[in-house]
């Protein structure tokens, strides 16, 4: 009995372990959504976070550096978003759509002299803890920092954007930026500002794919979890609790039905495939019916251009 | 603690237009300033100058003689001018409280009291902690008259405050004014409503085209004085030839005309019969939302009734749809501008085109012949006096009243038998009331019908043959106008009754 409680508890750490960059990258861009700036990028924006992370940790050979590093390169790409959107004045949804093609092409590139290096073994923390106590050990220890962060994150977000001024300012902005700026908010500025978190964000969520989760360098190695915490952040209505559950979720299903397709279930693959994203959308669903909550977390701005009356 | 605002030779040019040329104003506190002018006349321009909002080219501000610099919002702010805006500026889906704490620099619990004591010094009943989505257009108002308040404003700006108001917030925003007058706050008072400058304001300064053409006390002035300033020539007042049509041609009739809603927010038509001769204007009064839109919707064929006969011209067409009406020279003029009657994103000729369907000019083999349409819009353009040439400019562009000329005009042009019209000048300058009103007073001399639709009674009086009054989806009495006061209308538009 106390074997197979230990396997759920060993399951529960992988569905965690999986569900740290969906959480990561969601939580980043609803900070931008909320600004008003609707930022298809993310894809593009991890996937160079992965592999400037992979490539500093080779080159340096240190994994902090590797870490930081990846979150100043998916900043950096998303200064290129917040110049096109915020100064130039181009629309959003083809300017983020064009940095996740960018951001594809561009690691494949330099990713070209790192495949099939080994990474390097991440330190993870409470190692002792994780053996020696059974079902919750595996749960609650011998995780990597980034996950622990990943998990506090929606709390802080949450926290951040209800009881702060900041927060209250960024919102205002989502809402409705021309009477921001008439109260005199730097609008530019703010949606800079949650432009580059989430940039920085997105790095961190690539990095943890290519340092700890699958420590090498795959060209395209995000598969599309970009895009998944962009659907993650719509489906949770921008409330980023409801992101940690939609990514718990998903990370779940995602695991559970691999497990699902090893025991040789007689249910197509096909079907197993595309559980994770017909559950993840179902419970956001269930969980977000209530239209006015909607109303009053929908940033009204979402994608719209702002410029200032001169 | 006097204050005195003073602006000096501001200029604001854009492209195409002089928004504000050589203005040179002053103003002292204790007093209500109004500023009064067209659309387009400059005021908002000026306003929005004063408030930080726009930079003029040229100028100076002062105030109590020291000039001061209006680069941003919060230069006004930190000069004390407070200013609410005719498009509020509030953020809609934050809390009361969270739209008044985001400017203010004062903790949560200090900002919580000064808020209430405003509150109950001027009486205003808000919830602080409801979403401002959820708040009428008066509340909102006055979330944004506390938000300048809180800030211990010397001047207050006021931009077309009343458009978005009933009449009774009207009342009471007039009163809050004059107490904030009192103690001391100068008010500087934005609109194109004459009647309000003479009941509020002490002094008023005229804005025509971008100048001050004239600054007097509102004493001195009356409604015809100042709307000859207002539009720089001398209006002539219309009067219309009374006629009884005894023994005119009938030309609609309806009878039976039942309509039962399951939406509570419509309202009933209980049994309402009349008819209209030949070149007869009916008008039908009434305050807002007792039937009226539900009655024009039935007439145009938007809502089709069972049971319900309309004969026009000796034909039954109860069941026909607006388009088929159309066919048969009736035409339609509806109460919103911008959803019901065009479609602001479209250019003013695509417009002009969609309520031509069947025009066998306009389109041939389903494509659409786009020379045929402009030209038709052109003439229009030109035939009503539409403030412009451009048939290619998109419809949202245009002011109230020239959207409404051109809406008119493309109704009119094709010379219907009948036109109806709901609320045909609501919220348009004095100009363009006139025009319309003449346009209206003379297809009735052409021999054509109308049906006036109206919560305005002096336009009621001075445009129709015979007047009802609609109350709780009935309609009183049908009488001559020469038979009807202002006075009878108020009683039966409150649902009394008069012998």
């Amino acid at each position: 009995m106390s074997f197979d409680l230990n396997f759920i508890g060993i399951l529960i750490g992988a569905i965690m372990a999986s569900s740290v960059p969906l959480i990561l990258a969601a939580s980043g861009e609803l900070i931008t959504e909320r600004s008003g700036v609707l930022n298809l990028g993310v894809e593009g924006m991890m996937i160079i976070g992965a592999i400037s992370g992979f490539a500093l940790m080779v080159v340096t050979d240190n994994l902090f550096l590797a870490v930081i590093g990846s979150m100043i390169s998916g900043l950096i790409i998303s200064i290129i978003f917040g110049v096109l959107t915020q100064s130039l004045l181009t629309n959003h949804v083809a300017t983020g759509l064009a940095l996740t093609i960018f951001g594809i092409g561009m690691s494949a590139m330099i990713g070209k002299n790192f495949v099939g290096i080994p990474g390097k073994e991440f330190p993870l923390l409470f190692i002792n803890l994780k053996e020696n106590i059974p079902f919750l050990g595996p749960i609650l220890f011998g995780h990597s920092v980034i996950l622990y962060f990943a998990f506090l994150l929606p709390f802080l977000t949450n926290y951040f954007l209800k009881k702060t001024k900041i927060g209250l300012i960024i919102r205002a902005v989502g809402d409705s930026p021309t009477s921001a700026s008439n109260q005199g908010i730097n609008v530019t500025l703010v949606r800079y500002s949650c432009i580059l978190y989430g940039g920085a964000m997105c790095g961190l969520a690539g990095a943890y794919l290519s340092l700890i989760y699958t420590p090498q360098w795959i060209e395209n190695m995000t598969g599309g979890r970009g895009w998944i915490a962009l659907a993650l952040v719509v489906f949770a209505t921008w409330s980023p609790i409801k992101v940690l559950i939609g990514a718990l979720i998903f990370g779940g299903i995602t695991i559970l039905q691999l497990h699902m397709q090893a025991v040789g279930l007689r249910i197509p693959v096909q079907l197993l495939s595309a559980l994770p994203y017909i559950m993840t959308v179902i419970v956001l669903v269930v969980i977000s019916r209530d239209s006015r909550k909607i109303k009053l977390n929908t940033p009204t701005s979402l994608g719209q251009i702002f410029y200032k009356e001169k | 603690m006097n204050t005195k605002l003073r602006v000096s030779e501001i200029s604001k040019i854009y492209p195409g237009c002089v928004a504000n040329d050589e203005i040179s104003l002053e103003f002292g506190s204790g007093k209500i300033y109004a500023l009064l002018g067209e659309n387009g006349a400059g005021k908002s321009t000026l306003v929005k100058i004063l408030s930080g909002v726009v930079r003029p080219d040229k100028g100076e501000v002062f105030l109590n003689d020291k000039s001061i610099k209006l680069n941003s919002p919060l230069d006004a702010k930190k000069n004390n001018i407070g200013m609410v805006f005719q498009h509020f500026n509030l953020f809609e889906t934050l809390s009361v409280f969270e739209n008044l704490s985001i400017d203010s620099d004062k903790k949560d619990e200090d900002l919580r009291l000064s808020v209430n004591n405003i509150l109950k010094k001027y009486n205003f009943k808000i919830d602080l902690d409801i979403p401002v989505l959820n708040l009428s257009a008066g509340q909102k108002q006055k979330v944004e008259i506390i938000r300048c308040l809180i800030r211990n404003p010397k001047v207050l700006i006021m931009d077309e405050p009343t458009s978005v108001l009933t009449e009774q917030e009207t009342e009471d925003l007039f009163v809050s004014l004059k107490q904030f007058s009192d103690e001391g706050i100068l008010i500087i008072y934005i609109t194109h409503k004459l009647k309000e400058v003479l009941s509020l304001c002490d002094e008023v300064a005229v804005m025509r085209k971008g100048k001050v053409v004239s600054v007097s006390k509102t004493k001195e002035e009356k409604i015809e004085t100042l709307a000859n300033k207002m539009v720089g020539e001398n209006l002539n007042s219309i009067k219309k030839k009374i006629n009884n049509f005894k023994y005119s041609e009938e030309i609609l009739k309806i009878s039976n005309l039942n309509f039962r809603s399951d939406d509570p927010y419509e309202t009933n038509l209980i049994n309402l019969n009349f008819s209209l001769k030949k070149g007869e204007c009916l008008g039908i009064a009434g305050i807002s939302g007792n039937g009226q839109s539900e009655l024009f919707q039935i007439l145009s064929g938007e809502i089709i009734t069972d049971y319900t006969s309309i004969k026009f011209r000796d034909k039954e067409i109860s069941k026909l749809n607006p388009r088929e009406r159309r066919e048969y020279l009736m035409a339609f003029s509806p109460e919103d501008r911008i959803s019901q009657a065009a479609v602001p994103e479209l250019k003013i000729y695509e417009n002009v085109a969609l309520n031509n369907f069947k025009s066998s000019n306009f389109f041939e083999k389903g494509l659409v012949n786009e020379k045929k349409i402009k030209e038709h819009s052109k003439k229009i353009l030109s035939n009503f006096s539409v403030n412009t040439d451009n048939v290619e400019m998109k419809s949202q562009f245009l002011s109230g009243g020239n959207l409404q000329k051109l809406i008119i005009g493309r109704e009119l042009i094709t010379s219907p038998e009948l036109l109806v019209c709901f609320n045909p000048t609501w919220g348009l300058d004095v100009g363009a009331i006139n025009y319309i009103h003449e346009t209206l007073i003379n297809i009735n001399e052409q021999g054509k019908s109308s049906i006036l639709i109206s919560t305005d009674n002096d336009e009621l009086l001075k445009l129709s043959d015979r007047i009802c009054v609609i109350y709780k989806g009935k309609l009183s009495k049908i009488m001559y106008v020469n038979e009807v006061t202002p006075e009878k209308l108020g009683i039966l538009m409150g649902g009394g009754s008069i012998d």
